[in-house]
């Protein structure tokens, strides 16, 4: 068979009030204005919606508005009407010229992953990234939610990105626990906080989710750059002074690690970097995530490698 | 089904309606006030019953006809052709052949439905099979549950299944290689992408509607229901010209999706909708889909969950919008059927509607639960308290039924699956339906299950108080569903001044037992005065 060029897929996925319309409300208006300061600006979006209700695209970008689509200058809008996803996704994979990126905005109780099913099975589909949004002023509520809690933690289980929503509505402890909480249950997943949807849209649309385990640099474009490694004993102090030397440009770190003391867990999360011990086996597993500013990869391993015992 | 008179000789009709119903000296009387009345004796030694009503049907049935059949019972097509049914996997595969050499774009795809391994416990149908029939074109056979579809081998290079390993939708033998079944929805996905084929384009062709009622028509259905459509702007219009024809021979209930809109603009739309009712189609009610099924895990269980520990399954809606619907019609004065599978959704869904009533009192609403498979006595309790009404998917019983014992709910919960006898003891208005094309559309045989509750590997589920008798089914399948349709004062019931909509069986029912139900052989129909009858020998 012959390999077509494959079609990014992102899904965002979050609870209802989550702020995903707002995203991408966001991501179609920004991808749709000619002078956007991406410089990916201009690529053609299919966007699949629950309901048109909440959006709000900008009306110049309305080309055309029949039935359950809405032709965008840049693209369109096609209600996918609940859970028939199949059909959605038939209709738009038969679309001409076909589309240079898919988003979906998936309903509150999505799972995403079984979404994320079709770019498994669609050789012409490649899973661009999970999306998750986290409502911060909600995350107590969602999270005991007697029917829906078992999937708001598949949805952030799925996530490739964790966006912490609303952060302004919650209290800095608050904000502490969840992002802490987070941390803890996708410690290799970047989160970024994000208010009324706006945020660099190559952050979401350029994200990788191909991958299980962080490439040792990935450039998530516009603003983030990640990068793993896999440590071996490294003292905690050394640690915390490498990362102190690389601020601002550092935004977050997370690493399971062992010196003399015993194993640790190190994070860099709201601008503190916390160390505590770990009960479990260090797995020497470090990520960074940052601004472009950060050293390159060849630095940052030059940086990180250098105080490890041999 | 009419109380004051459960059994008559002679009924007349006149203008679409009954004119009477009794001995023929009660209706001699009729002909001073409407002139003569020809005697008609055609069916003089037929059983003559209430046109049956499905309450729970998809008019996507009637796409089926485009392919070709190769189910284990005989099936007449729309156009009378009686398919046979193929009692081996080789005599499907003959079949298939056959159609293949009479083909003359051999080319395009060949495809086949309602194939049903339930009846081939020796072995399954595999790729090679079906490269038999073709292996330059592809072959697919959909089994009649829809949930897995076969193909040969020329589907399985153009999908590319000998890189993908993820078992969730190829099947596999026991060294890894592909059977050629495909698994669920994106093993259909897959097949469909493969053969350019969307074997689920929206259903609303006139002659998908056309195939659709004689399908339903042959089973002695005289109302059927196409339960969930999003209706697109103006598509009343076609489907009006098509159901008014006076040979269209099927009354036509359509509910209308409620979420393909936000809830304001969904009261607007069918409020818009109902301006093109006539007395063949009806746009009454909306059809809001809760949670999946129990068979794909995708039910919402309550704990314990999935009896072999499968994670719990989907909503399908937020129950927060589910809520914000429920409360938009209820207050427009809409009724809504509600889908739910597993009992932590039959909760949800009834916590919801009792909220939409705390807000907006409403004495007659008759929102009804579709499938409500788990129902416990207590949900029944409580739906007789709120008025809400039951449409029980008894097909389930036999299709599913050992399924539901082994694997998904256990033995304990499966007795109580579908409990109809339950619905009934609790007071709540019943009815039982098939959801065709996922299981065949045959009010008789949906009768029969709720009535024997013996699965299609022989199990009798439950210890006979979720059985309902021969008489309480067939009030099911007529007065049961005109009830949850509020057709009740129209049709269901053979008495002077209703529609003329009857069911001529071969057999009394009541003579035939609860054994022989679905056996009994549908000569016709007669919907609004209209006869139509079977050409062959309907199932």
């Amino acid at each position: 068979m012959n390999r077509l060029p494959q079609i990014p897929l992102t899904i965002i996925s979050g609870f209802l009030g989550s702020g995903k319309t707002s995203l991408l409300n966001h991501l179609l208006t920004q991808s749709g204005l000619e002078n956007a300061p991406s410089e990916k600006s201009g690529r053609r979006i299919t966007a699949m919606v629950n309901d048109f209700g909440a959006l709000n695209i900008d009306a110049e970008l309305i080309a055309a508005k029949h039935g359950n689509q809405i032709a965008l200058a840049n693209g369109c809008v096609c209600c996918s009407i609940g859970d028939d996803l199949m059909r959605s996704f038939m209709d738009v994979m038969q679309q001409s010229p076909l589309p240079d990126h898919i988003v979906i905005e998936a309903s509150g109780v999505a799972e995403p992953r079984r979404i994320a099913g079709f770019a498994s099975v669609d050789p012409q589909l490649r899973l661009d990234g999970i999306v998750t949004l986290v409502d911060a002023s909600a995350h107590n509520v969602h999270s005991k939610d007697p029917y829906l809690a078992d999937n708001y933690a598949k949805q952030i289980e799925a996530a490739h990105l964790l966006l912490i929503s609303k952060p302004d509505l919650a209290d800095t402890a608050t904000l502490e626990n969840l992002e802490s909480e987070l941390a803890a249950q996708k410690p290799d997943v970047p989160m970024a906080h994000v208010t009324h949807g706006v945020l660099p849209i190559d952050l979401v649309l350029g994200l990788n989710g191909d991958h299980k385990i962080p490439q040792p640099q990935e450039i998530i474009e516009h603003g983030f750059v990640q990068w793993a490694g896999h440590l071996t004993d490294i003292p905690r102090a050394a640690l915390i002074a490498k990362l102190e030397n690389l601020r601002p440009h550092v935004l977050r770190a997370k690493g399971v690690l062992r010196d003399a003391e015993g194993a640790y867990v190190l994070h860099l999360a709201g601008g503190l970097i916390t160390t505590a011990p770990y009960a479990g086996k260090a797995s020497g597993h470090f990520v960074i995530i940052g601004q472009p500013q950060m050293p390159d990869a060849a630095a940052l391993e030059k940086i990180f490698r250098q105080n490890e015992a041999a | 089904m009419n109380p004051h008179l459960p059994h008559a000789t002679h009924i007349a009709v006149r203008d679409g309606h009954i004119l009477g119903v009794g001995t023929v000296d009660d209706i001699d009387g009729w002909q001073n006030a409407w002139g003569p009345l020809e005697l008609n004796a055609d069916f003089a030694d037929k059983t003559l019953l209430p046109g049956f009503i499905e309450g729970h049907s998809h008019m996507m049935e009637g796409m089926f006809w485009d392919y070709h059949y190769v189910g284990y019972y005989d099936r007449e097509g729309p156009d009378g052709t009686v398919w046979p049914g193929l009692k081996s996997i080789d005599e499907v595969v003959a079949k298939l052949k056959e159609i293949q050499a009479a083909r003359k774009d051999i080319d395009t795809p060949l495809i086949a439905w309602g194939f049903d391994p339930i009846y081939f416990t020796d072995r399954r149908m595999n790729a090679a099979d079906l490269d038999s029939v073709a292996t330059d074109c592809s072959v697919i056979v959909l089994h009649a549950s829809l949930h897995i579809l076969n193909a040969n081998n020329f589907v399985m290079e153009a999908a590319d299944v000998k890189g993908a390993d993820n078992s969730e939708f190829i099947r596999r033998d026991e060294s890894g290689q592909a059977t050629g079944e495909f698994l669920g929805q994106l093993g259909y996905y897959m097949a469909m992408r493969t053969t350019g084929i969307n074997l689920l384009a929206i259903a609303s062709s006139p002659e998908t509607l056309v195939n659709f009622a004689n399908v339903a028509r042959q089973t002695g259905v005289t109302t059927a229901t196409d339960l969930v459509n999003p209706m697109p702007a103006g598509s009343e219009q076609a489907m009006r010209e098509a159901v008014d024809a006076d040979d269209f021979p099927m009354r036509l209930v359509v509910a209308f999706q409620g979420n393909s809109m936000e809830p304001a603009e969904g009261v607007a739309r069918m409020q818009e909708l109902q301006t093109s009712n006539s007395d063949k189609l009806r746009f009454s009610l909306v059809k809001m889909v809760a949670d999946g099924s129990i068979q794909g895990f995708s039910a919402r269980l309550k704990w314990p969950h999935y009896y072999n520990g499968a994670p719990n399954g989907l909503w399908y809606i937020e129950p927060e919008r589910l809520g914000d619907y429920l409360k938009a019609f209820t207050e427009a004065g809409i009724q809504v059927h509600v889908h739910t599978n597993g009992d932590e959704c039959t909760e949800v869904a009834l916590d919801k509607i009792e909220e939409a009533l705390r807000a907006h009192p409403w004495p007659d609403h008759r929102h009804t639960l579709q499938h409500c498979q788990m129902a416990t006595r207590s949900d029944f309790k409580r739906m007789k308290s709120l008025g809400v009404g039951v449409n029980l998917f008894s097909n389930h019983l036999y299709y599913w039924g050992d399924a539901h014992i082994n694997i998904t709910m256990g033995p304990e919960r499966a007795a109580r699956l579908d409990d109809a006898g339950g619905a009934l003891a609790e007071g709540v208005p019943l009815a039982i339906h098939s959801d065709a094309p996922v299981t065949a559309l045959a009010p008789l045989f949906t009768a029969w299950c709720a009535v024997n509750r013996l699965s299609s590997g022989g199990v009798t589920l439950g210890n006979g108080t979720q059985n309902i008798s021969v008489e309480e089914a067939l009030y099911a399948i007529t007065m049961g569903a005109a009830y949850s349709l509020k057709m009740e004062n129209e049709i269901g019931s053979l008495e002077a001044g209703k529609r003329a909509d009857i069911a001529i069986l071969a057999d009394d029912p009541i003579d035939v037992g609860a054994e022989g139900l679905k056996d009994i052989s549908v000569i016709g129909t007669m919907v609004g005065g209209h006869v139509h009858l079977n050409q062959g020998r309907a199932r």
